[in-house]
């Protein structure tokens, strides 16, 4: 009896060997999109140059260690394409990483539009998508467990230290009325919307100007001296980077001044619009203080300042990309990624799902907490209202300045 | 609000028939669609950039530089490929195709070379604050751009109809063949008008910036479209009928921008449709149109 038993088990221990071996893939496959020409790639690059980066130094320690493997390092390979800022390519791209590729994890291009088209291919595949910083709204839903917001807040709550700000300290200095004027895409459009609805639901704050215009706008001139006719106290004018930058010039060059002026990547992308508008177009301004401007304590991967050396070292300074939020962000999905594979169960998509959300609440990066709301929305990584304020000649220091437990400064208003 | 939008339009308007002229001078000349007017433009553009970050370069300067270098540069472009073009049996047809495929390789080695961001020149080289004209505050650098396109329009219209060559240039454009049997070097005067059309591109390039706020390698193919909107409201084949397209062009935007804004990009769709439509032969109409 004792021997059957023993022939049994290592006939079971022969039977299973070769199983776990198998199981053990040779790499982790990770298709990703990036935009190497048109209006979005100015936020897609940084963000497929950091994931590179990221893959780079896995890859030179010879992989990530996957518990699911018996802590075995698995060396990443980065398959990516160029949707050229295409949604119809992009959605082509997406299909084909899933299906010819087969890769193991997919993560999506920057921004919510070139998102946007990933969201129900990926559902439908039942694939896993790393959205990156997808912000839209109408992404999340209970009934998707297949996407998790990786960097920036999801848009419906991300805009909300700014009317908390309006509505509170602004209201005490006469801010009365705000004019809000918004590129119409999921990214921005979801934000415009959301402030609104604050505003609204505040009542203090009144919204007497609310217009969408193409996120192909190039000239703010004449919508700039409509929204002067109004003589709003604030403006919120929310875009990419293309229509910041056309906004801030455009602003300059018409005189016109109000209170209190936000712009999404006059700080975001701070480097980028400075050196399209200039210093004298963005003093003042208020816009979020993304990570790349305020240090989190990260207790995973790279703090700002190693990332930010390393980032110079691989991509020095005119090599074509700058140094942003979104760089950030491509490198902080990175982080999240390592996690996800060292902590999975398998490479199955509902366990990557499992460990991605095992994280939610415990994963803090440069970019501040990683927390995931039910539906897969970021709700972690709020980055506080900061204001473009002079350093110094020809140069300006972005200052958090509201809420005041995150504030490092005081917020100026104009006259 | 609709006095503003209507004095910012014809401004803007302005700047939009400099974008055109040269399209619809090679069209007119050559019978030919040049696709990558807008890429031609945009390398005007980066010119401007390149010059005034290497050497601090003015751009009205510049400007002067793109004159002389796009139009000696149109010369041998025209040699190597119009005239193979215009052999074919549909020439019209073929040159979508043919300048498409330049207008993606332009943009390809564009972004290759420089990358793909926003770049831009600082605002104050044009004068830093607004100008008002009857309450509305337009930029300065808007009217610079529309003196720049105004003086285009009366060198190329004092080159049409005051000068030798270019009455051979109208010859040409009303008729080729014949042009071609009373012995008039077809080629030269083509490619002479190719020339001065890609050099008008470019000195539209060079204010782009300012009009549009920055300039970024694909920025081409919409603008192909716009300028074709332009010359195909004003009628196409007739230069001077661009000043008017390039304002009716740039009224509609303002307003669509004041009334409509989220549809104010659909605009030059709708204006084409809507003039092949009713009347196709453009605003100006057919007895304006060959010259």
């Amino acid at each position: 009896m004792k021997s059957k038993l023993l022939a049994l088990l290592m006939l079971a221990a022969v039977a299973i060997a070769p199983a776990r071996a198998q199981q053990a893939p040779s790499e982790i496959r990770i298709g990703q999109l990036y935009a190497s020409s048109g209006p979005y790639a100015s936020i897609s690059m940084p963000v497929y140059d950091a994931f590179k980066l990221w893959v780079d130094e896995v890859n030179a320690k010879g992989g990530v260690a996957m518990q699911a493997f018996g802590g075995k390092r698995i060396p990443i390979k980065l398959i990516s394409y160029d949707d050229q800022s295409s949604t119809a390519t992009a959605a082509t791209l997406y299909n084909q990483l899933i299906t010819q590729d087969h890769v193991d994890l997919l993560v999506a291009d920057s921004g919510s539009v070139l998102t946007s088209v990933g969201v129900p291919i990926a559902k439908e595949h039942k694939q896993f998508l790393f959205d990156v910083s997808g912000t839209g709204a109408a992404f999340f839903s209970e009934d998707n467990p297949y996407i998790a917001l990786m960097a920036d807040p999801v848009s419906t709550i991300w805009p909300h230290y700014i009317s908390d700000f309006l509505n509170d300290e602004g209201y005490k200095e006469g801010i009365r009325t705000v004019a809000i004027l918004y590129s119409t895409n999921d990214f921005t459009g979801t934000q415009a919307a959301a402030l609104k609805g604050f505003f609204e639901r505040d009542k203090k704050v009144k919204v007497i100007y609310y217009q969408g215009v193409p996120t192909s706008t190039s000239n703010y001139t004449v919508l700039i001296n409509n929204i002067a006719a109004q003589n709003p106290d604030a403006v919120l004018e929310l875009g990419y980077v293309g229509n910041d930058i056309a906004f801030l010039r455009n602003l300059q060059d018409s005189g016109n001044q109000f209170r209190f002026v936000f712009s999404i990547y006059a700080g975001t992308e701070m480097e980028e619009i400075e050196k399209n508008v200039g210093v004298s177009a963005m003093k003042n301004i208020f816009s979020y203080v993304p990570a790349s401007n305020y240090e989190y304590k990260a207790e995973e991967g790279m703090s700002q300042k190693e990332f930010k050396a390393a980032w110079e070292k691989k991509y020095p300074p005119g090599s074509g990309v700058a140094f942003g939020a979104n760089a950030i962000y491509g490198y902080m999905t990175g982080v999240v990624v390592q996690k996800t594979l060292e902590t999975t169960r398998s490479l199955r998509q509902m366990d990557i799902h499992d460990a991605v959300f095992g994280l939610s609440g415990k994963l803090k990066t440069l970019d501040g907490t990683f927390e995931l709301r039910k539906d897969g929305a970021q709700i972690g990584e709020v980055t506080p209202l900061g204001q473009l304020q002079e350093a110094g000649k020809d140069k300006l220091d972005l200052i958090a300045v509201y809420p005041p437990d995150l504030a490092h400064g005081k917020a100026i208003l104009g006259k | 609000m609709l006095t503003g939008a209507l004095i910012a339009g014809v401004i803007f308007g302005l700047y939009f028939t400099l974008v055109g002229l040269g399209l619809n001078l090679v069209f007119g000349v050559m019978r030919i669609v040049n696709l990558a007017h807008g890429d031609v433009l945009m390398l005007g553009g980066i010119a401007a950039w390149a010059l005034f970050s290497a050497f601090g370069l003015h751009p009205v300067v510049t400007a002067f530089l793109v004159l002389a270098v796009f139009l000696l540069a149109g010369l041998p472009v025209y040699y190597a490929v119009v005239p193979r073009l215009l052999r074919s049996r549909d020439a019209e047809m073929l040159s979508l195709i043919l300048f498409f495929g330049i207008s993606q390789m332009i943009e390809a080695v564009t972004t290759i070379a420089i990358g793909a961001t926003e770049r831009s020149l600082p605002p104050r080289l044009m004068g830093v604050g607004p100008i008002i004209l009857l309450g509305t505050r337009l930029p300065k650098a808007w009217f610079y751009s529309a003196a720049v396109s105004a003086v285009a329009v009366l060198a190329v219209y004092f080159y049409l109809y005051r000068t030798r060559l270019g009455t051979l240039t109208r010859a040409v454009m009303v008729s080729r063949d014949e042009a071609l049997a009373t012995g008039i070097d077809v080629n030269l005067v083509s490619a002479i008008a190719f020339g001065i059309s890609l050099a008008l591109a470019g000195i539209a390039g060079v204010f782009a910036p300012f009009i549009m706020g920055s300039i970024t390698p694909n920025m081409g193919v919409a603008l192909n479209i716009t300028a074709f909107a332009v010359i195909v409201v004003g009628t196409l084949g007739n230069p001077v009928g661009t000043i008017l397209g390039g304002i009716i062009y740039g009224v509609s935007v303002m307003l669509m921008q004041t009334y409509l804004s989220s549809w104010a990009n659909l605009l030059p769709n709708l204006l084409l449709i809507a003039v092949l439509l009713v009347r196709p032969e453009g605003i100006l109409g057919r007895k304006t149109r060959r010259a």
